[in-house]
């Protein structure tokens, strides 16, 4: 294989672009989450290039791959389980109606 | 190995975009779908394949089924009613931050030195068996907090979205 590095972050540094944009200009709650899930996968995919290009023998990159897949888990879990009790609330998932911090 | 990385980026940038520009939620949802597929072939392509497996098991049999309930909770199965997605002036500042962005650090890791670095050869390989012996040896006291932090995520998300249910009985 003669990809080099430069080429695997370009890729995660569109990917997190994409999700960026996504975060920014979408109304719905959930695909403000889905975005935030492409956000992520495009960091941890530098974490695995990083890790085939030089640090191979050691296993710290995989380990922090699967502890930040894990917490990215954890982080969809609340936020959809937020998302739903917002939307008992408001019966909206218009993020731009989400105005007031009273309960 | 070369073509493969450019089919595989190629279908998924595909994926991710349509994710966030698609207007009917479950077409969004299998977009994300295939870019969780995408980003997979990529991890076995750098032979990180435990990774790889962990990716499909938790983003596309967890995530992916999650935010398909969210959205079967929230409104109609169809998920095509809802806010309504205008070309706005939000629409415009938020294409501008990120193709600013993706245009920066494209220049920035263009101008580094480290992005030429090419692979040392195809030793790149850990055996699952390694992994696991790394999560009871040097990794243990991370891996029992992040088991602690998941349990804490799934009882404070069950809370969370009952909460309402509790008060009305």
């Amino acid at each position: 294989m003669t990809i080099p590095l430069g080429h695997y972050l370009i890729l995660a540094g569109i990917l997190f672009a994409i999700g960026l944009g996504g975060a920014l200009t979408r109304k719905n709650a959930i695909i403000v989450l889905i975005a935030i899930e492409v956000m992520f996968n495009a960091g941890i995919l530098n974490l695995i290039a990083f890790w085939h290009y030089g640090h191979y023998a050691s296993l710290t990159a995989q380990m922090f791959a699967i502890f930040a897949i894990s917490i990215a888990a954890a982080e969809s879990a609340i936020g959809l389980a937020l998302v739903i009790a917002v939307y008992r609330h408001y019966k909206s998932v218009d993020v731009d109606e989400m105005k007031s911090l009273k309960g | 190995m070369d073509i493969a990385f450019w089919i595989i980026s190629g279908i998924t940038v595909l994926g991710a975009l349509l994710a966030v520009t698609l207007r009917n939620l479950v077409h969004c949802v299998l977009s994300l779908i295939l870019f969780f597929l995408g980003i997979a072939s990529h991890y076995f392509l750098l032979r990180a394949d435990f990774i790889g497996a962990v990716q499909i098991l938790i983003y596309i049999g967890a995530v992916a089924v999650l935010i398909l309930f969210a959205i079967m909770l929230t409104r109609n199965v169809t998920g095509t009613e809802g806010p309504r997605e205008t070309l706005g002036v939000k629409w415009w500042a938020g294409s501008i931050i990120a193709g600013t962005m993706a245009a920066m650090l494209t220049w920035a890791i263009r101008g580094d030195q480290i992005s030429q670095t090419l692979p040392g050869g195809d030793k790149a390989t850990t055996s699952v068996a390694e992994i696991g012996r790394g999560f009871i040896g040097d990794w243990v006291v991370p891996f029992e907090i992040m088991a602690v932090l998941l349990t804490a995520a799934l009882i404070g998300a069950v809370v969370i979205a009952l909460e309402e249910v509790m008060k009305r009985r």
